[in-house]
C-alpha cells in the first residue's frame, strides 16, 4: 500500500460488500442475457454493452476482495467471507463467458448463420416488442409495474427516443413506442405482448397482505398506487 | 432443428436454470437445491460428451460443417463455464460456506425469488393444468420448471398437468411464496376464480 499509482488504484471501492456483490450477481444474471439478446439480433451494440459489463466486473471483482481482505479479523470470518469469495469469483466466471458468447459477433454472418434461428427456439425466450400508445402501461416506471413480477419477464433493453438503455432500472419510465427486448417463457411473453399491445389491461401487482413482509414504503406505494402517476 | 442444435439448445437452458437454482441455494442456504444443482451439473457433463461424439461423427463425413461446428463447439465451452459457476456457487452452500449473512441479504435484494415446493397427494393442484389452476392469478408466481422423477420438465405449457409428487420451481415476488407453498401442499384448498 505504499504505492499509489496507478495499477493499485481501485475503482468502487466505497461500495459496502453487500452492494458490491449484490451488483455481481445482479450483473451476471443481465449479462448472460444480453449476450444472447446480441447474437439473437445479431446486434454490435449489445455485444458491446456486455463486454463494457464485463470491464465492470472485473473492477467490483478486485474491490470485493480488497473490501473482504480488509475486514478479515479471525478465523471464524476467514471462513465466511471465503464462501463470499466464492460467490463473487462465479458471478466474475459467468460474466466471462458471456463476454466469449459474444466474441462470435467478429465471425462473419455467414459462418453462424444457424445460431439466430437456433436462439429464437430456446425455452428460456428472449424476445422483443413494441409498446403501443394504447398500452396501459404507457406512463409507468419498471418498478411501478412489477413487470418482471407480474409477468415473469425481465426487461433486459429498453429503446426509447434518448437511444438504448440496458439493464434498465426500475425508475425508468415506459413510454409509447418504446421498444423492449426481455427474458422469460413463452406464456410470459405472450401475456407481456398483450399488456404491450394494449389488448389486454395491466394488472398491478397485489400488495400481500402480511403486514410483516411489507415495508412501509411498499405500503404507502400501494396506497398511492392509481393516483400518483396516472395519465402522464 | 436438427439433433445437434436441440442438444445443445437443452444444454444453454439447463446452465440458466442452474445458475437461477444456485443462486436461490444461498439465499435460503438450503442443501437440496444445491444437490439439484451439482445434479443438473453431471446431466450437463453427459449431455456434453454426446453433443462431442456428434460434433466429431459430422465434422468427419461432412467436412463442409465444420465452420459451423467450430461455432458450436465455443457456444458449448461458454456454456459449460457457466454452469461450471453454477456449480461453484452450489458447492459453497454443501461445504457450509454460504452463511455469512451478506450473502443472503446480496442475493435477495432483486425483484424475484425463486421457490421450490412438492405437490401434496390433497393439494388442489394434483392432476389439474396450469390453465385450470391460473398459478399466476393466485400467488404471482411462474412455475419455470418441473422435477418428475429423476426427469426435469423446463417452462411447462399450459396443458401440462400437475402430478403428486411433482417438484415445481417457481420464480416470482417475494410475497407470493407464502401462498403458492400452501397451495402446493395442500394446506391451502381454495382457489381464487
Amino acid at each position: 500500500m505504499t504505492d499509489s499509482k496507478d495499477h493499485t488504484k481501485l475503482d468502487h471501492i466505497e461500495m459496502t460488500v453487500r452492494e458490491l456483490l449484490t451488483e455481481m450477481k445482479d450483473t451476471s444474471e443481465i449479462i448472460v442475457d444480453l449476450a444472447y439478446a446480441a447474437l439473437l439480433y445479431n446486434s454490435e451494440e449489445m455485444a458491446e454493452k456486455v463486454d463494457e459489463l464485463e470491464e465492470e466486473m472485473n473492477d467490483l471483482k478486485y474491490a470485493i476482495r480488497f473490501k473482504v481482505l480488509m475486514s478479515s479479523r479471525t478465523k471464524r470470518d476467514a471462513q465466511q467471507l471465503s464462501g463470499l469469495l466464492q460467490v463473487a469469483s462465479a458471478a466474475d466466471r459467468i460474466s466471462d463467458a458471456a463476454a466469449k458468447i459474444v466474441d462470435l459477433l467478429e465471425l462473419p454472418l455467414e459462418r453462424r448463420p444457424f445460431v439466430s434461428a437456433m436462439l429464437y427456439e430456446s425455452d428460456e425466450k428472449i424476445r422483443a416488442t413494441r409498446l403501443r400508445p394504447e398500452s396501459s402501461m404507457v406512463g409507468y416506471t419498471i418498478g411501478k409495474l412489477g413487470v418482471e413480477a407480474c409477468t415473469g419477464c425481465r426487461i433486459i433493453a429498453l429503446k426509447n427516443r434518448h437511444g438504448w438503455i440496458y439493464d434498465p432500472d426500475d425508475n425508468v419510465k415506459i413510454r409509447a413506442g418504446d421498444d423492449i427486448i426481455v427474458r422469460g417463457t413463452q406464456d410470459g411473453f405472450k401475456l407481456l405482448e398483450e399488456y404491450a399491445a394494449g389488448s389486454r389491461p395491466w394488472e398491478f401487482p397485489e400488495i400481500s397482505e402480511d403486514e410483516e413482509d411489507t415495508t412501509p414504503q411498499e405500503e404507502a406505494a400501494s396506497i398511492n398506487e392509481d393516483e400518483e402517476e396516472g395519465d402522464t | 432443428m436438427n439433433r445437434l442444435e436441440e442438444m445443445l439448445l437443452e444444454l444453454k437452458d439447463t446452465s440458466e436454470f442452474m445458475v437461477d437454482l444456485a443462486y436461490s441455494s444461498l439465499i435460503y442456504d438450503n442443501e437440496e437445491i444445491a444437490e439439484e444443482v451439482i445434479f443438473l451439473g453431471d446431466k450437463m457433463e453427459e449431455l456434453s460428451l454426446k453433443i462431442q461424439e456428434h460434433v466429431i461423427e459430422i465434422g468427419m463425413s461432412k467436412p463442409e460443417e465444420i465452420a459451423r461446428i467450430v461455432v458450436m463447439i465455443r457456444l458449448q465451452a461458454s456454456i459449460m463455464s457457466i454452469a461450471d459457476a453454477a456449480k461453484s456457487i452450489a458447492d459453497i452452500v454443501m461445504r457450509g460456506l454460504g452463511k455469512h449473512p451478506v450473502i443472503a441479504m446480496s442475493i435477495k435484494e432483486s425483484e424475484t425469488t425463486i421457490t421450490v415446493a412438492k405437490v401434496a397427494k390433497d393439494s388442489v393442484l394434483n392432476g389439474r393444468t396450469f390453465a385450470d389452476v391460473r398459478l399466476r392469478t393466485q400467488c404471482g408466481m411462474f412455475v419455470i420448471a418441473i422435477k418428475r422423477d429423476r426427469e426435469y420438465i423446463f417452462g411447462p405449457h399450459k396443458e401440462t398437468k400437475m402430478e403428486e409428487g411433482d417438484i415445481l420451481i417457481a420464480k416470482g415476488p417475494e410475497e407470493g411464496v407464502q401462498v403458492f407453498k400452501a397451495l402446493v401442499d395442500g394446506t391451502d384448498k381454495e382457489l381464487l376464480s
